[in-house]
């Protein structure tokens, strides 16, 4: 039911940005949104790839969910340099009932739209996604 | 597929507590009402005068007439020919000879007759709606089985001719409406309570553990507790009260021997969950008698006037959700778990047994997206108490959140809120089952489409 239950759309350019952010590096993260007029899944930003974390985070609005796609980099400890993309499902308890059921019930499918994610998490509060969890999951 | 966005849909959950139905976009259920039928023997019921057949010997069921069809029907289908009471109106009066039956048995549909009848009553006499221009959405228990799935859809298109239907899992829809694909549900139902991971919108069926401990099983133990102590719960029909001066009222019983056990069972049971409702809290750990010897009582008043005062069971009930061995103090009820085997674990334990059957990479997510919900999760301190303990006992690289909405009614209808919104996305519109594809696939076919 999961993979296909909510039938959302989604655009095209959602894929191809993220194709830009995974092979160009063009983009440090992507942040999408459902537009319920539409019933599609569109890029709601984009952050240049100087921007770091807590400006992919500030982006996440407090009460209305979000996805986003943020791409990791860290130095392992033996020196070497690595990437890892992360998908977040941002659904902050305060957001509309309808607006989490849109965007839990769309999430496996539109994860499966993006080739190449490598960690997934979902957060409904900021603790649940700070940069020490994701260092934790790339380590 | 069905492209009918304009009429909406209905949302139909069907518990062992209470039905809950209304429109898909509402907050709330329209309707709620218990999924429990008055039923009647027909050797008991008046000889109506517009029956065409007159039987020939009293009792003999030969020539019996459907109370429903008005059609004659054999006697090999006897059980048919019982007239059923349905709705909260309809059952609230006392009949001689009339029992009370449950629609479920162990979580799942037991009696269909008495279920078409509730569904005949929810969607003809609550909402008022005609189920021909209504496409339904109905939530089924995780562990429903094919069987009752394709019953349900076969019911649902011939005989009230829906124009299109959807199965959605309880756990599922709860997860979703909290926000998250993957979770693990904790459902404190009135029947059961039953713990389903779910994995991306999907519930995974080896995780899934049951135990027969949920609100009814704690009204049960809460009237025996009650009786235990010499408090009689005297049902509202069993006594006339007449106020003789202002402030003062006389009592005079009323003795109607033709009641039936399982009907006088029934409105004790309205009592007593109305007392556990109104006074129970979950203790902050585990309950001993000595510590709670000394509680302060809460008084409460009972339909007959007398006023009780309830001390230890108001922790000692809900404790029973965390340490089930407790129920061998509560009077009467001690060959529970001797019946149930020893099976029976307290809800962490589930939690625990449910997390370690899933897949290792999935565990951490698990332990930190908890959801309580159903009706039974609404009690005071449940969640609080269900994170203290699972902190304790959860791997110490478990990071434990246990989430519930603050709001009991949502907690409650937990399962028909993520239905409702479901059904009323415009996206979901093209996921419905509709009547071309049953009739042309067959009911199993549901099991394509709503997986």
């Amino acid at each position: 039911m999961g993979a296909k239950m909510s039938g959302m759309a989604v655009t095209e350019e959602c894929k191809e940005k993220f194709m830009e952010l995974k092979k160009k590096k063009t983009y440090r993260y992507i942040i999408f949104k459902i537009d319920e007029k539409v019933q599609q899944i569109v890029v709601d930003k984009a952050g240049a790839p100087t921007e770091d974390y807590d400006a992919f985070a500030a982006c996440l609005p407090e009460s209305d969910c979000r996805y986003g796609v943020f791409d990791f980099d860290f130095t392992t400890p033996d020196n070497c340099r690595k990437s890892k993309i992360f998908f977040i499902a941002w659904s902050p308890d305060t957001s509309r009932v309808k607006s989490k059921m849109m965007y839990s019930s769309s999430k496996d499918k539109f994860k499966r739209e993006l080739d190449g994610v490598h960690y997934e998490l979902q957060a409904t509060d900021p603790t649940e996604m700070d940069l020490d969890v994701i260092k934790g999951r790339a380590s | 597929m069905y492209g009918g966005d304009e009429v909406s849909a209905i949302v139909l959950d069907l518990g062992s507590h209470s039905c809950k139905a209304g429109y898909a976009g509402e907050d709330a259920p329209k309707a709620v009402l218990p999924s429990l039928v008055g039923t009647m023997d027909p050797m008991y019921l008046p000889q109506e005068p517009e029956q065409p057949a007159k039987m020939g010997v009293d009792g003999d069921n030969n020539n019996a007439v459907d109370p429903k069809t008005g059609k004659p029907v054999e006697a090999a289908a006897k059980k048919s020919t019982r007239k059923l009471y349905t709705g909260v109106q309809a059952m609230g009066y006392r009949r001689d000879h009339m029992e009370v039956v449950p629609a479920l048995k162990d979580g799942l549909i037991n009696d269909w007759e008495v279920v078409e009848s509730i569904w005949d009553h929810t969607l003809r006499e609550r909402l008022m709606i005609d189920p021909k221009e209504h496409p339904m959405l109905l939530a089924e228990p995780s562990f429903n089985t094919p069987q009752h799935r394709e019953k349900i859809v076969e019911l649902m298109f011939e005989k009230y001719q829906i124009p299109a239907l959807f199965l959605a899992k309880n756990a599922v829809l709860t997860s979703f409406a909290s926000g998250r694909a993957t979770s693990l549900v904790v459902d404190c139902g009135g029947g059961s309570t039953t713990v389903a991971a779910v994995h991306d919108g999907y519930v995974l069926q080896k995780a899934i553990v049951r135990s027969p401990i949920g609100g009814e099983f704690l009204t049960d133990c809460m009237l025996k507790a009650l009786e235990g102590r010499g408090i009689a719960i005297r049902p509202r029909y069993s006594f006339k009260r007449k106020e003789v001066r202002p402030g003062e009222f006389e009592l005079t019983n009323v003795d109607f021997p033709n009641t039936t056990e399982s009907y006088r069972r029934y409105i004790q049971r309205a009592i007593a969950a109305d007392v556990k409702e109104s006074v129970c809290r979950v203790p902050d750990g585990l309950f001993e008698e000595s510590s709670y010897a000394n509680i302060p009582t809460t008084p409460y008043e009972l339909p007959d006037g007398q006023t009780i005062e309830v001390g230890a069971d108001r922790f000692k009930i809900p404790d029973l959700m965390f340490n089930p061995a407790l129920v061998q103090t509560i009077p009467g009820m001690e060959k529970f778990t001797t019946e149930a085997g020893a099976s029976v674990k307290g809800l962490p334990q589930m939690v625990i047994e449910s997390i370690n059957k899933c897949d290792v990479d999935i565990r951490r997510e698990l332990f930190s997206s908890i959801l309580l919900a159903g009706g039974t999760a609404a009690m005071q301190q449940m969640k609080e108490r269900l994170e203290k303990d699972l902190i304790e006992e959860a791997p110490q690289a478990a990071r434990v959140k246990v989430l519930a909405s603050g709001n009991a009614i949502e907690r409650r209808f937990s399962v028909w809120i993520g239905g409702s919104i479901l059904a009323s996305l415009g996206s979901f519109q093209q996921m419905w089952l509709s009547k071309s594809e049953f009739e042309e696939h067959g009911a199993s076919y549901v099991h394509r489409k709503c997986p």
